[in-house]
């Protein structure tokens, strides 16, 4: 990686606030067209790290930098770090077409090019004829829409979105995740993608960033993430994993997830425990089954349809929860 | 499908009809009656002429009275809007709620003592030798006469609007969905460019409001118009007294008043519908 793909770099950054420390210590690099998500549990600092990368909050130490200049006394609104609210943030006074054109008029773009840009956007992202709209009057995805239009009508080179999916009925988030991966791919700009949806996360960003507590717990591709989860936190914040406590070559803990975990009644050769069936969830083209290990955890077995009415759980009942070797990833620390 | 009669949400109107036709329709529906009525030997006699219309609005002294009346009530909403919006500002943005709601509960403390007594502290110390022209003095300015002039007015008028209008400004803003400042800045505003692009045009309707109580507040006052304005020349509520008390012209009196509940009526409509209505 040279310097010139480098867009973002965060050294050392933290943010305390009187008595709580929201980001400590945080160093992240992020390439110009990626599309990075940072997820993590609420109050993990994801939020403050895209405010201050924004400009809305000022870091406590450390260094950011876009484009290799250094950022921490640029003010937000001499930024071009267009931000997409998780409220949406559209100006309720101005229609449509006055809300994508804020952005171009802020920064005194002439009135006669104002409007053909904002039309542009407004084309491109599906919302053609209504730009007299009143804000009010458009769908929740009609409004995501004139939101994305507005963040990106002055061609940033890079948008932040801070879980802007999260007021959306299910069916439109998954049309939203498509409109913005073609978006991302299409413009070439990076994105960088605050949520605390796994699903959202891994659906559409080349790496994650997995944050607890202010700090980061791990950053790579969504399926080294998932296939190899650095730690207890991150194997149980990404879910659908199983961790055997203290069951690793050296003692430590494993992590097995549901998908490569076989259930049978009858005990089988290798690593396996007996679990009790708890219940079943559907999840589209599979069923997760819950299971109670032995120390009371709680354990998930990812099995097809017709192995399910094979094994016809009843809750309470009994079961092998077994796993091959190659199955089997260690996680650091004891 | 037949809807089965029933009396009893009639029943429960009656109360409210009856207190709006007891104390508001009725009393205005005497006072345009009395409008025509005519005065003779001092007393009343109902009567229906036009003697009464005819006299005061061919009078220049009564149209100096509604111009001057209608100019400071405009004056002194525009004022205090003004003069409010940075104390609202600053209560709404850059202080704590607890500071807010104190500040709110001393914005309320003026209202407890009675208007009149206040705007008698403002004679002393508007007085050509009061201490203001005292401290002016000794600025080498001065001194000013205050006192009985529209500066003496304006001043009873923003002692009588303030408070108010800082508390609805306060709310108003103090309301408003802080994303859209952020996101104002985020897309490129300046702190003036947000407050006239968003923060103004966001708490559009309360600063409205609050110039409407501003209006309808000094527009019908008479305590200022008369102890600190000098009433001279007469407003319309001192026009009121000064018919009153000159021959019991009740009836001439009426047509003042019903003039001003016309043009309060106008402003007000004009006002909310400029709130509220949809933008061009």
């Amino acid at each position: 990686m040279t310097i010139e793909d480098t867009l973002v770099t965060f050294e050392g950054v933290h943010k305390r606030y009187d008595d709580f420390v929201a980001v400590k210590a945080l160093d992240l690099e992020i390439k110009r067209g990626e599309f990075v998500a940072i997820m993590g549990p609420s109050g993990c600092g994801k939020t403050t790290t895209l405010r201050m990368l924004a400009g809305l909050e000022t870091p406590s130490g450390g260094k950011i930098t876009i484009g290799g200049k250094c950022m921490n006394d640029v003010p937000a609104h001499e930024r071009d770090t267009p931000l997409v609210w998780q409220s949406l943030a559209l100006f309720p006074f101005l229609n449509v077409i006055e809300n994508v054109e804020f952005g171009l008029k802020m920064r005194g773009v002439p009135d006669f090019e104002r409007q053909p840009r904002a039309l542009i956007w407004l084309e491109r992202l599906g919302l053609k004829g209504f730009e007299k709209r009143r804000i009010d009057q458009l769908s929740g995805g009609q409004r995501q829409r004139v939101a994305l239009a507005r963040s990106l009508v002055t061609e940033p080179e890079m948008l932040l979105l801070d879980e802007p999916l999260s007021a959306l009925d299910a069916h439109l988030v998954i049309r939203m995740q498509g409109v913005l991966t073609k978006l991302q791919k299409e413009l070439g700009i990076t994105f960088v993608y605050v949520t605390h949806s796994q699903s959202e996360a891994f659906a559409m960003a080349d790496r994650v960033v997995i944050m607890g507590q202010g700090e980061i717990s791990q950053i790579g591709a969504p399926r080294d993430i998932f296939r190899a989860p650095k730690n207890r936190f991150v194997a149980e914040f990404v879910g659908r994993n199983n961790i055997f406590a203290g069951m690793g070559q050296s003692g430590g803990d494993i992590v097995v997830a549901a998908d490569r975990i076989s259930v049978s009644r009858e005990a089988t050769e290798g690593a396996s425990v007996q679990a009790a069936f708890l219940s079943e969830e559907f999840v589209g083209t599979a069923i997760i089954c819950y299971f109670e290990g032995p120390d009371g955890e709680d354990l998930k077995a990812l099995v097809t349809e017709e192995e399910l009415e094979a094994l016809s759980p009843e809750p309470g009942e009994q079961f092998w929860l077994s796993w091959a070797p190659e199955a089997v990833h260690e996680l650091e620390g004891a | 499908m037949k809807t089965r009669f029933s009396v009893y949400p009639y029943v429960w109107r009656v109360p409210l009809l009856i207190w709006q036709g007891l104390f508001f329709i009725g009393p205005l529906a005497l006072m345009v009656a009395m409008s025509f009525w005519l005065v003779k030997n001092y007393r009343m006699e109902p009567d229906f002429v036009f003697k009464n219309w005819d006299k005061m609005m061919s009078r220049g002294y009564f149209w100096d009275a509604y111009w001057i009346t209608l100019w400071r009530a405009s004056l002194a909403a525009l004022l205090a809007t003004l003069i409010a919006f940075p104390a609202s500002y600053t209560l709404a943005f850059k202080v704590s709620d607890t500071v807010r709601r104190w500040a709110v509960f001393f914005l309320i403390v003026p209202f407890f003592t009675s208007y009149l007594v206040r705007a008698y502290a403002w004679q002393v110390l508007l007085a050509e030798s009061g201490p203001i022209n005292a401290i002016l003095g000794y600025l080498g300015l001065g001194p000013f006469t205050m006192l009985n002039t529209g500066i003496g007015a304006m001043v009873g008028y923003m002692t009588l609007v303030l408070p108010l209008v800082v508390i609805l400004q306060t709310f108003s803003l103090a309301a408003i969905d802080r994303n859209l400042i952020e996101a104002a800045w985020n897309l490129g505003a300046s702190a003036r460019a947000t407050l006239f692009k968003v923060i103004i045009p966001s708490a559009r309707v309360g600063l409205i409001i609050g110039a409407v109580f501003a209006f309808i507040l000094s527009y019908g006052d008479f305590v200022s118009p008369f102890y600190l304005g000098g009433s001279k020349p007469p407003t319309m509520s001192i026009l009121i007294i000064d018919t009153t008390k000159s021959g019991q012209q009740w009836p001439r009196a009426a047509v003042v008043a019903i003039m001003m509940i016309v043009t309060l009526f106008t402003v007000a409509f004009v006002a909310v519908g400029a709130a509220y209505g949809r933008r061009k």
